[in-house]
C-alpha cells in the first residue's frame, strides 16, 4: 500500500461526476471512475465523444471537485487546490491581446518568473518547434495547428512533472503530427515525464504509450486497459507503428469502441 | 455558431487579398479624396446659401445668424481674450470630468469582479443613477461646491462615473470562463486571474464607455453653466441666447462640436494603443452618434 502510494503518482479514486442542467436534472458524466497512473508512464486515453475525458482532466487538474470520489497527486489529496499539473486543454486557449511569446510564458509569469527567463527559456522552445519567427505575432494570425503548438508549449515551459494532454494534436497535418509524436515522446521520456494523453487516434495512443485506457460511453468509466509498451520497447512511435502487435492493439480497440457506436447510434 | 463561421469568412478574406488589393489600391485613395472634397463642397454650398439668403433678406439674421456674423463675433471676442477664457474654462471641466469619473468608474466596475456580493447589493443604486437625468443633480452640486468650476467637475465626474462602472462590470462579468480556468491551473491567485485576464478582456467595455462619456461630460458641464456659472461656452451660450445674439451662440456651438471631435480623435488614439492586437472587431463599439 505504501508503496503503491510512491509508485502512482496520480490515483483517481470512485470518481463519479454529474453536471446540473435545468431541463433534464443532473446527468451523470463519470460513474465511479478509478485509475492509477505510475511515475514516468505514458497513459492514452480512448473514448467515445462525450464520454467525460475532459472532464476527468478538469478533475485531475483541480479545475473541478468532483460529485463524488476523489484525486491523490503524489498520495495527497488535490481536493481545491490547482496548478500540481501541466494541462493542455483541448480548446488552445491563447490570449488573443498576448504575442505568441506572452503567451508561451504565462505560466512562467503566474509563477513568478523573471520576464528575462521567460523571454529566453520561450523563444529556446519556440526555435524548437519552428515557430521562433512567429514570437511576436499575435494568435489570430496564426494556424489552427501553429495556436496548438504554441499552446503545447506554453504547457511544457514551465516544466511540469505530470503532463495532461487532452487532445493536442487534433488540429495538426498527419506528417507533422508524426514528426510531433516522435519528437514529444523522446523528449518527455529523457525528462522523465508523467504523460496522460487524451485522443481520438487509436493509432496514435497505440504507438506513443506504455498503457492505454478505453472509456465506455457516457457516464464514463473504465472499460479496458491495454498494456502496450511498444514505444519504449523500440523507443520510437515510428517504430512502434510497424510491430507485429499493434494492430492486434488497434483490431482490439476499435472493437470496444466501435461496440459503443455502434449501441448509440 | 455564429462566431466560427464569422471567423471562417474572414480567413477566406485574408486569402483572398494579394489579387484583391491590387485592384482596389488605386480606386480607394480616390474614395477617401472624393469624400473631403464632397464635404467642403457641401459645407460651402451651405454657407454661401445661407450667406445669400441673409444679405437679400430671403431670411431674418436675428433669428438665424449669419456667416459672416458669425465670423465676427468669433474674431471679437477671440481678440478681447473672453473666447479663449470660456474655452478654457469648459474644456478643463470637461476633461478633469470626464478623466475622473470614467476611471473611477471603470476601476470600481472591473474591481466589483472581485464581490459577486457587493455587486448585487448596490446593483439597484446603480441602476437607479444610470436612470436619474445626472443635470437634475445640479441644483444640488451648485448649492455644495459653488458655482465655480468644481462644480462643473464634480458633475461631469457623476454623469461619466455610472455609466463608466456599469460598462466595466459588464465586461469584467462576461470574461471568458475558459481563460479563467487555464489561469487557474497554472495554480494563479485572484489578484493574478485579475490582471492579466479580466482586466485586458474588459478594455473593450471601458473604451465603449469612454467613447459615450465624452458627450456626457460635456453635457453635464454646459449644463452646469447653463444654470449657474460666470464664465464657460456654456455660460457665453446662455447670456448670449437671453440677449438673442444667435451669432454669439453659434459660435458656442461650432465651439463645443471641434472640443466632442478632438475628445473622440483622443479616445480613438487610446483606443488604437490599447487594442493594438484586435483587428477592429473585436468588442462591443459605440459610434460616434449613439
Ligand atoms: N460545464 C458543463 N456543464 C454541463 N455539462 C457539461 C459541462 N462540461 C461538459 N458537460 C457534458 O459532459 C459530457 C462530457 O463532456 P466532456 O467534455 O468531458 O467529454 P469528452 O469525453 O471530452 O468529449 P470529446 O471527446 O468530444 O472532447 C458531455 O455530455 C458534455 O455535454
Ligand atoms: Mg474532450
Amino acid at each position: 500500500m505504501n508503496q503503491n502510494a510512491i509508485r502512482d503518482v496520480v490515483e483517481v479514486r470512485n470518481v463519479s461526476h454529474f453536471f446540473d442542467n435545468p431541463e433534464s436534472g443532473s446527468i451523470p458524466v463519470l460513474s465511479k471512475l478509478s485509475l492509477r497512473i505510475r511515475q514516468q508512464e505514458f497513459v492514452s486515453i480512448v473514448g467515445p465523444s462525450g464520454a467525460g475525458k475532459s472532464t476527468l482532466f478538469n478533475i485531475i487538474s483541480g479545475l473541478l471537485t468532483p460529485s463524488e470520489g476523489s484525486v491523490l497527486v503524489h498520495g495527497q489529496d488535490i481536493r481545491q487546490s490547482t496548478g500540481h499539473v501541466g494541462y493542455m486543454m483541448q480548446k488552445d486557449l491563447l490570449f488573443p491581446w498576448r504575442t505568441v511569446i506572452e503567451n508561451v510564458g504565462l505560466g512562467l509569469e503566474i509563477k513568478g518568473a523573471a520576464k528575462s527567463k521567460r523571454k529566453e527559456l520561450g523563444r529556446d522552445y519556440l526555435r524548437r518547434y519552428g515557430l521562433e519567427s512567429f514570437a511576436d505575432a499575435y494568435p489570430s494570425t496564426l494556424s489552427g495547428g501553429m495556436r496548438q503548438r504554441v499552446a503545447f508549449i506554453r504547457t511544457l515551459v514551465t516544466n511540469p512533472d505530470i503532463i495532461l494532454l487532452d487532445e493536442p494534436f487534433s488540429a495538426l497535418d498527419y506528417q507533422t503530427r508524426l514528426v510531433l509524436e516522435e519528437e514529444i515522446l523522446s523528449v518527455l521520456r529523457e525528462q522523465g515525464k508523467t504523460v496522460v494523453l487524451v485522443t481520438h487516434d487509436i493509432g496514435e495512443a497505440i504507438a506513443m504509450s506504455d498503457r492505454v485506457v478505453v472509456m465506455s460511453k457516457r457516464p464514463g468509466t473504465v472499460k479496458q486497459i491495454y498494456d502496450v509498451g511498444l514505444a519504449a520497447l523500440h523507443g520510437s512511435a515510428l517504430r512502434a507503428r510497424a510491430d507485429h502487435r499493434y494492430n492486434d492493439f488497434f483490431e482490439a480497440i476499435w472493437k470496444d469502441l466501435d461496440i459503443q457506436i455502434g449501441r448509440e447510434a | 455558431m455564429d462566431h466560427s463561421s464569422g471567423e471562417a469568412l474572414h480567413v477566406g478574406l485574408e486569402t483572398a487579398a494579394p489579387t484583391v488589393k491590387k485592384r482596389t489600391f488605386a480606386p480607394r485613395v480616390t474614395l477617401a479624396v472624393q469624400t473631403y472634397a464632397w464635404r467642403l463642397v457641401i459645407a460651402l454650398a451651405i454657407l454661401t446659401s445661407w450667406e445669400t439668403a441673409v444679405r437679400l433678406k430671403w431670411v431674418n439674421s436675428f433669428l438665424l445668424g449669419s456667416p459672416s456674423g458669425i465670423w465676427e463675433a468669433f474674431l471679437r471676442m477671440l481678440l478681447s481674450g473672453q473666447l479663449l477664457n470660456d474655452i478654457g474654462a469648459t474644456l478643463t471641466a470637461t476633461l478633469v470630468g470626464f478623466a475622473a469619473g470614467s476611471l473611477l468608474g471603470s476601476l470600481l466596475g472591473l474591481g466589483l469582479w472581485y464581490s459577486p456580493l457587493l455587486a448585487r447589493v448596490i446593483d439597484p443604486l446603480v441602476i437607479a443613477l444610470n436612470g436619474v437625468p445626472k443635470i437634475a443633480l445640479a441644483p444640488m452640486i451648485i448649492i455644495w461646491f459653488g458655482s465655480g468650476m468644481f462644480s462643473k467637475m464634480a458633475l461631469a465626474s457623476i454623469a461619466t462615473f455610472v455609466v463608466a462602472l456599469l460598462s466595466a462590470y459588464q465586461g469584467a462579468t462576461q470574461v471568458d470562463r475558459s481563460l479563467v480556468n487555464l489561469m487557474r491551473s497554472f495554480g494563479a491567485k485572484k489578484y493574478q486571474v485579475f490582471w492579466k485576464v479580466v482586466v485586458p478582456s474588459s478594455i473593450p467595455w471601458v473604451i465603449s464607455a469612454f467613447r459615450l462619456n465624452i458627450g456626457f461630460a460635456l453635457v453635464a458641464v454646459v449644463g452646469g453653466e447653463f444654470i449657474s456659472s460666470d464664465r464657460g461656452l456654456g455660460h457665453m451660450i446662455f447670456v448670449a441666447g437671453n440677449l438673442f445674439n444667435l451669432n454669439t451662440v453659434w459660435v458656442g456651438v461650432i465651439l463645443l462640436m471641434i472640443a466632442a471631435m478632438l475628445l473622440y480623435t483622443v479616445v480613438g488614439y487610446l483606443e488604437s494603443k490599447l487594442l493594438s492586437w484586435s483587428k477592429s472587431d473585436a468588442g462591443p463599439r459605440t459610434s460616434v452618434g449613439a
